[in-house]
């Protein structure tokens, strides 16, 4: 998948570019907007970054303009300016999420892959982790044919680290995901361990756990 | 009491002091305007009868008689010549009783003496005091009438003047001062008004607001400006760390201590994220026109909160009644708002604690909403502080952190009231104060 991350900030476009590349995609970095306008001439995109305060031009005004340009491509507002309004208007110019900086990289993985699994339709493969058979769409964990039931937060845990596997995330990963930005809360990240201690004991009555582990001092990982 | 009343008031008033005294006055008055009057009317008579003595001799009126005498028909006027003794008399005019006829009247009588061929005489001209006064109680009618109906006439005008003259006034407050709402967005025209003290205050307002209108855009832009010029760095940094956390070949050691690299990124994001948070709040950037109901609120925010609950073996009871809507509200600050506070409650609970939600409303009267907890309270002198941004309490390891600033920020935002009750070691009680108007009810 190829991605254009339109954003002045260099070094926040390396670090994107950077995990982007580690997950698959395939990344083109421009820092104004005549950049991104040449850069979606040459080619196609399946996926926008685009950054509000650009030197050259409002955001806003290039999401209009290259709404024509690339039609296909889905777009992701990232923006600092936190302006209720800027949302509002960029939904409404046809933005398919917004992202509010400062934002975790992990987070914008699973916005673009969630934007992925709503333009597909759902086929999205049924996941294999352990003896256990994932399945994304229906939000349902079955062991063999049975359905184990989780919580809502419990699902969207264990779908975000299936989704980062093999990575070690930390509490606060974790708990920013879940609880998102209304809590300022140094606790937070405690629970988390409350929810996977959920997760364990009601799959671990069907069979081994131990793809889900715990990384120590920082936080949890599954390993597949 | 309004300008309008206080003048209406003080002309009525003043005006009626001036009848009052005029009334008191007037009958003095009028007896000595009619005094003076009789006076001069007796004077005149005394001229005439003296031009006719002078003419025709005193033997005109004597007849040979040694005295003469004549009154008016009914009595109210006499005159009478006697012969009198040498002793020269001035002229008086004196009020005495006479008898005239067979009457015994009282009368204002003129006494001249005057001499004629060697002879004395005294001549008396009266009027009867009672025809004096006749007159006088028409005369004093008669002022009277006409004093209230030009006092009335001069109120009336008075009162028309003042409501003509403090319209602009009116206007101005209005205009200017009732229906505008902070921050003053639109542009008003100046009112209509010679008064020039009128046309200053309008335009002292005008120019007031303006400034505050503009003092409000320069915190918006600040607030916005801010709001970038914090929040990329800290996103460099995140993403930095992110990265880093990601590298394969790194140690145990460096994966924790990256962690807690992460731990204190996210803590500095926190607050500059509630910073902003409060300043866009008080900034008015969020749009007042939902309606909530509490109920289902609480239910959302308890689905956020329920694995903290499970953790400290919290007993937690929802006694909000469902029927409860709150109009005129956001959605996302009322949350915020009810998240905080819950999340405090259960944050400093003890473990087995409880929570209790409540609420009480009578229609027409406020709303009251009640979260009481088993916490560990919070001490009296603690109490005033708690909403103050970055106070914490003494000798805890957490702080209160921005948390219940936000609150503070949320509830004067949406016109609520909020009260806290503590027992330190008790627990402690928030109570939200909704007003009446913002209350609907599902029936």
């Amino acid at each position: 998948m190829k991605v254009l991350i339109v954003e002045d900030e260099k070094s926040l476009s390396r670090e994107i570019k950077l995990f982007l590349e580690k997950a698959f995609y395939l990344c083109d970095k421009a820092f104004t907007a005549s950049e991104a306008k040449q850069f979606m001439i040459e080619n196609e995109y399946d996926f926008i970054l685009l950054d509000l305060g650009l030197p050259d031009n409002d955001g806003l005004e290039l999401l209009n303009d290259t709404k024509k340009m690339c039609p296909k491509a889905s777009y992701i507002i990232l923006t600092a300016r936190g302006n209720l309004e800027d949302r509002i208007k960029g939904l409404d110019l046809g933005a398919d999420d917004y992202l509010p900086k400062p934002f975790s990289l992990l987070e914008l993985q699973s916005r673009m892959q969630a934007i992925t699994r709503r333009k597909s339709g759902n086929n999205d493969p049924v996941i294999e982790v352990g003896d256990f058979n994932i399945d994304l769409n229906k939000r349902s964990v079955r062991f063999e044919e049975k359905e184990i039931e989780l919580s809502k937060k419990e699902f969207d845990l264990l779908s975000y680290m299936l989704l980062h596997k093999n990575r070690p995330l930390t509490r606060l990963q974790l708990s920013e995901h879940i609880w998102g930005s209304f809590s300022d809360d140094d606790n937070d990240s405690n629970y988390i361990d409350v929810h996977i201690k959920n997760i364990r004991k009601k799959m671990a009555i069907h069979a081994s756990v131990d793809w889900l582990q715990t990384v120590r001092g920082v936080g949890y990982k599954i390993k597949l | 009491m309004k300008l309008l009343s206080k003048l209406t008031l003080f002309i009525a008033l003043s005006k009626l002091l001036i009848v009052v005294l005029f009334v008191l006055l007037l009958p003095s008055l009028v007896n000595y305007a009619s005094f003076q009057y009789s006076n001069y009317y007796l004077g005149q008579q005394k001229k005439k009868v003296l031009s006719v003595i002078h003419k025709n001799g005193i033997d005109y009126y004597l007849q040979g008689d040694s005295a003469f005498a004549s009154y008016t028909m009914l009595k109210e006027e006499y005159i009478s010549l006697l012969p009198a003794e040498d002793n020269h008399v001035r002229d008086t005019i004196e009020t005495a009783r006479r008898i005239v006829g067979e009457d015994t009247l009282n009368y204002r009588i003129l006494i001249h003496q005057l001499s004629d061929k060697n002879k004395n005489y005294i001549l008396e001209i009266g009027k009867t005091t009672s025809t004096i006064n006749q007159y006088n109680r028409l005369l004093q009618r008669f002022t009277l009438y006409i004093l209230i109906a030009l006092t009335f006439l001069s109120i009336v005008i008075d009162l028309v003047y003042t409501h003509i003259l403090l319209r602009p006034l009116k206007k101005i407050v209005q205009t200017k001062l009732l229906n505008r709402k902070f921050p003053f967005k639109e542009h008003s025209l100046p009112v209509k008004t010679s008064t020039t003290d009128f046309q200053f205050l309008d335009q002292s307002l005008i120019s007031l607001m303006e400034k505050i209108h503009e003092a409000f855009e320069k915190e918006r832009e600040f607030t916005s400006n801010a709001s970038h010029e914090l929040m990329t760095p800290i996103s460099i940094l995140q993403t930095n760390v992110e990265n880093m956390m990601m590298e394969e070949n790194i140690s145990e050691e460096v994966q924790e201590k990256i962690s807690s690299m992460m731990k204190t990124v996210n803590r500095l994001k926190k607050i500059v994220h509630s910073l902003l948070y409060i300043s866009r709040i008080e900034n008015d950037q969020f749009a007042k026109s939902e309606t909530v109901n509490i109920f289902q609120l609480t239910g959302e925010i308890m689905d956020e909160l329920s694995v903290r609950l499970e953790t400290k073996s919290l007993h937690f009871a929802n006694r909000i009644s469902p029927e409860i809507n709150v109009t005129k509200v956001n959605h996302d600050l009322f949350f915020q708002l009810l998240y905080n506070l819950i999340n405090n409650s259960i944050r400093y609970n003890k473990e087995n604690g409880s929570i209790l939600l409540t609420d009480r409303y009578t229609p027409g009267q406020p709303y009251v909403l009640e979260i009481k907890d088993t916490g560990i309270g919070i001490k009296k002198e603690e109490l005033p502080s708690i909403f103050n941004r970055f106070k914490s309490g003494k000798g805890k390891s957490e702080g209160f952190g921005l948390g219940l600033s936000i609150v503070k920020s949320i509830i004067s935002f949406l016109g609520f009231e909020i009260k806290v009750a503590s027992d330190f070691g008790e627990g402690t009680v928030f109570t939200i104060i909704i007003p009446q108007d913002m209350i609907e009810t599902n029936d």
